[in-house]
């Protein structure tokens, strides 16, 4: 009666056990992200381990305990691993980002280039932080329009007199009919071309402040 | 005869975490719920098979490998799961209505700021600063 009770106690289990696998398969199988899917197969490993060490206690095989060993660290590395690749591959949090592009900018071989001459990219990298710092409220830069500005007085005149040799002395007004007209496209174009890099350049940093909380 | 039931009902307990823990992977909608739903058998489940294993076979050299394995995977699991969560928060799997509060949140906010500081103290100089 005793050993009737334990068979159908150990049967039920197996029953469970193997249930456990497949329910676990079809998160695998179904899971959205990689990430549900480690935790899916962390699952199965686990329902694994549980059967495994069942199975010991039954049949009384504990030659197969270093088995159990393995599978745990199995799972660990795994899990470990895949996490990894995927802060890896996605973008990490913004504050560790823009801390390792600070450092990168200014190691040795890249401060040089910004010292000789005031490029584009140290200008840019400026106004990138400044465009974060407005984002998040705490625009207590001093300069920061200002190098706005300068960056925009030396985008606008370049196209600035070609237009006005042309025909029109407004080319800011003249947005929607620089297609009918031959020669305004041209410059148009030139003008619409660096003002929307700008625009975007700023809406992508201040996107990427926003994406912290 | 008694340990042997003790036995069969430990190894049914940790079935059943097991299976428990596949139904919350199923049923939950959210990577930090399903997280929390599969940490069960990991632990608590091996546990139970352990603590079955050692009582069928009571000797040392069983219940030394069992406590190696029961505390490897204590020291382990937090470790991977924590991992796992952080990649998911920083990928953005995660509900946000689901969530109370976030403090991560806060804290990212707290570092973001100072790092920005610092990164432009160090591009203006420091006279603009407190010098």
């Amino acid at each position: 009666m005793n050993g009737l009770v334990i068979t159908v106690i150990i049967a039920v289990a197996t029953i469970l056990f193997a249930a456990s696998v497949f329910v676990a398969l079809y998160r695998v199988i179904r899971g959205p992200s990689i990430l549900d899917r480690m935790i899916g197969t962390d699952v199965i490993l686990a329902s694994i381990m549980c059967g495994l060490g069942a199975f010991m206690a039954v049949t009384g095989r504990t030659d197969l305990l270093p088995v159990l060993i393995v599978l745990a660290m199995l799972g660990f590395v795994g899990s470990v691993s895949v996490s990894r690749y995927v802060s890896k591959s996605d973008s990490m949090t913004p504050g560790a980002e823009a801390g390792a592009l600070s450092d990168f900018s200014a190691s040795d071989w890249h401060m040089p280039k910004s010292e000789t001459a005031a490029t584009d990219d140290a200008q840019s990298a400026r106004e990138a932080a400044w465009a974060e710092d407005v984002a998040r409220g705490i625009s207590n830069v001093p300069d920061g329009p200002v190098e706005i500005t300068v960056r925009d007085e030396v985008v606008v005149p370049d196209p600035g007199p070609a237009e006005a040799t042309t025909a029109s002395a407004t080319p800011d007004d003249e947005r929607g009919e620089g297609a009918g007209s031959g020669p305004d496209a041209g410059p148009d174009d030139g003008l619409a071309g660096p003002t929307d890099e700008v625009g975007r350049h700023r809406h992508d940093d201040g996107k990427g402040g926003h994406d912290g909380p | 005869m008694v340990l042997d039931l003790i036995s069969a009902i430990l190894i049914l307990l940790g079935a059943v975490l097991s299976l428990a823990a596949a139904v919350g992977l199923l049923r939950f909608g959210d990577l930090l719920s399903r997280m929390h739903a599969s940490a069960k058998p990991q632990v608590l489940g091996l546990v139970l098979i352990a603590i079955a294993i050692a009582i069928q076979f009571p000797t040392w050299a069983t219940v030394t490998t069992l406590a190696i394995i029961v505390s490897f995977q204590l020291v382990t699991i937090p470790v991977a799961t924590h991992m796992v969560g952080r990649a998911g928060y920083r990928t953005k799997h995660l509900r946000r209505s689901m969530l109370y509060r976030d403090e991560l949140a806060e804290a990212v906010d707290r570092a973001e700021a100072r790092e920005t500081a610092r990164e432009r103290r160090r591009e203006f100089g420091t006279d603009e600063h407190d010098g």
